[in-house]
């Protein structure tokens, strides 16, 4: 009977020292540098060998991406605006018209507050470069003249596989929208393989899908002014998450800051805002809100937002007082040591 | 059963707890940082003790300090500073990048406060 007992402990005893093993971690998470930016993949409850895998894929088409919508390298759209400041029709393969008509359509349904066809206008600032102007503003003519000339992205007419224009000083510069539309890529090749829960996050931009097992995704949003965390989300589901901010690109002159967000109406980079946050299902339209929320400033971001068709909207204006519509402040959680001026908008259903 | 089976016993039984601390509840909770520098492999250093990190990227070396659980960049030969605002990383899921000089840290642990951030 002793015996019996013994043997049964050693057998238990054994159980419990094994149980100790290190469970398998489900989370899988990647990061590398492309599209000019760091990406960074979570991916959760996919086996670590496909998920280095699909994690290669990704990058290597963010890698393609970049080559190919880049404005300002030798590719399809520095051709296309050599063309078009001729006054010359293009004709460009169907990925790049499919570009290009998202690009015109989110501009168009955002009154022109994001325009992609100002490429002129971020030459001259400086901002189309990895190195940014120090010290030199543009000439204030230079800006006058290409805001007068106003060009839009309805001067341009796309027929089939052909782009043309009716004004010359219209050039695309897709920055402000590109980035979503390669997440959304990124998406598509997750889902494709199988791949339900996920973040895809580029340069503090994501969109995320499912879950991180039994709970939510969890997302911190960064101070615009300060380190640390400003809010928090949760996520389960199919959300996208773009913050434009003044902090981002930029460069100071006698003391003064001058970002990348260019107002297409004065030429000059949007003064009002410091940062927009939106949320949004597709990644690509959540990117060129956050832009044109950004240049509506505090007083005219929910017309936009209206505009655009976007629910969730967390706008800090120059001053630090912080705007939101009621459905984004049930959604958000701010930091509770955070000391500032909250102003709750009216819903914008 | 012998004298041996007796000593045995004991020994796992006295062992048990401590392999519990050590590879549960010790590991879970540990934090660490994960340096990626020109897409390399990641670097990973333990957040303990206080001590600066010399890493190397395209335009130079960027300096990483580590003190109290926590890390920042604190110089990199970029023309922004961008990386150097961010401040100090404290929190599992947070994370900060130099990105003319191809650096980027993130704080990483079993329990994170984030999955990711936006900014």
């Amino acid at each position: 009977m002793t015996d019996k007992i013994t043997r049964l402990l050693i057998l238990l005893l054994a159980l419990a020292v094994s149980a100790c093993s290190q469970p398998k971690d489900p989370v899988f998470h990647d990061q590398f540098f492309a599209f000019g930016t760091l990406i960074d993949i979570t991916l959760y409850g996919v086996e670590p060998g496909i998920a280095e895998t699909i994690s290669s894929q990704i990058e290597a088409d963010f890698n393609a991406l970049h080559t190919e919508w880049h404005a300002w390298q030798p590719g399809p759209i520095l051709s296309l605006n050599e063309k078009l400041a001729q006054h010359r029709p293009a004709t460009v393969k169907p990925g790049i018209i499919h570009l290009l008509a998202e690009a015109n359509r989110l501009s168009l349904a955002s009154k022109g507050l994001f325009n992609p066809v100002i490429g002129n206008l971020i030459e001259l600032w400086g901002f189309h470069d990895n190195a940014l102007p120090i010290g030199t503003l543009p000439d204030s003519a230079a800006i006058e003249n290409l805001v007068a000339e106003n060009p839009a992205v309805d001067d341009i007419t796309i027929e089939s596989d052909r782009v043309v224009t009716r004004n010359a000083v219209v050039a695309y510069d897709l920055g402000g929208f590109a980035k979503g539309l390669a997440i959304d890529r990124a998406i598509e090749r997750l889902r494709d393989s199988g791949i339900e829960h996920a973040i895809i996050n580029a340069g503090g931009d994501l969109r995320a899908i499912g879950q991180r097992g039994e709970r939510p995704w969890r997302i911190g949003i960064r101070h615009p002014r300060e380190p640390g965390i400003l809010a928090s989300i949760e996520i389960a589901g199919d959300d996208s998450v773009f913050t434009s901010g003044d902090y981002e690109r930029f460069f100071e002159v006698d003391g003064k800051r001058y970002h990348h967000i260019i107002d297409p109406r004065s030429g000059y980079p949007a003064s009002e805002t410091t940062s927009v946050t939106v949320i949004h299902s597709d990644a690509a339209t959540a990117d060129a809100a956050a832009t044109a929320l950004f240049v509506a400033g505090p007083d005219h971001w929910q017309i936009a937002a209206k505009n655009m068709g976007i629910r969730f909207v967390m706008l800090i204006d120059s001053q630090g007082i912080i705007h939101m519509n009621p459905a984004m402040q049930s959604r958000i959680q701010l930091d509770p040591e955070l000391d500032a001026t909250v102003i709750l908008g009216d819903p914008l259903q | 059963m012998t004298r041996a089976d007796h000593i045995l016993i004991t020994l796992v039984a006295i062992a048990l707890p401590f392999l519990y601390w050590q590879l549960w509840t010790a590991d879970q909770q540990a934090n660490y940082l994960l340096i990626h520098s020109n897409n390399n492999p990641p670097r990973t250093e333990l957040l303990t003790p206080q001590r600066t990190i010399q890493v190397a990227g395209p335009l130079g070396s960027s300096i990483i300090e580590i003190s109290d659980g926590r890390t920042r960049f604190i110089s990199s030969p970029c023309t922004t500073k961008a990386c150097l605002h961010t401040g100090w990383l404290s929190r599992v899921g947070e994370f900060a990048a130099c990105l003319p000089n191809r650096v980027s840290l993130t704080l990483a642990g079993r329990h994170p406060d984030f999955d990711t951030i936006n900014f």
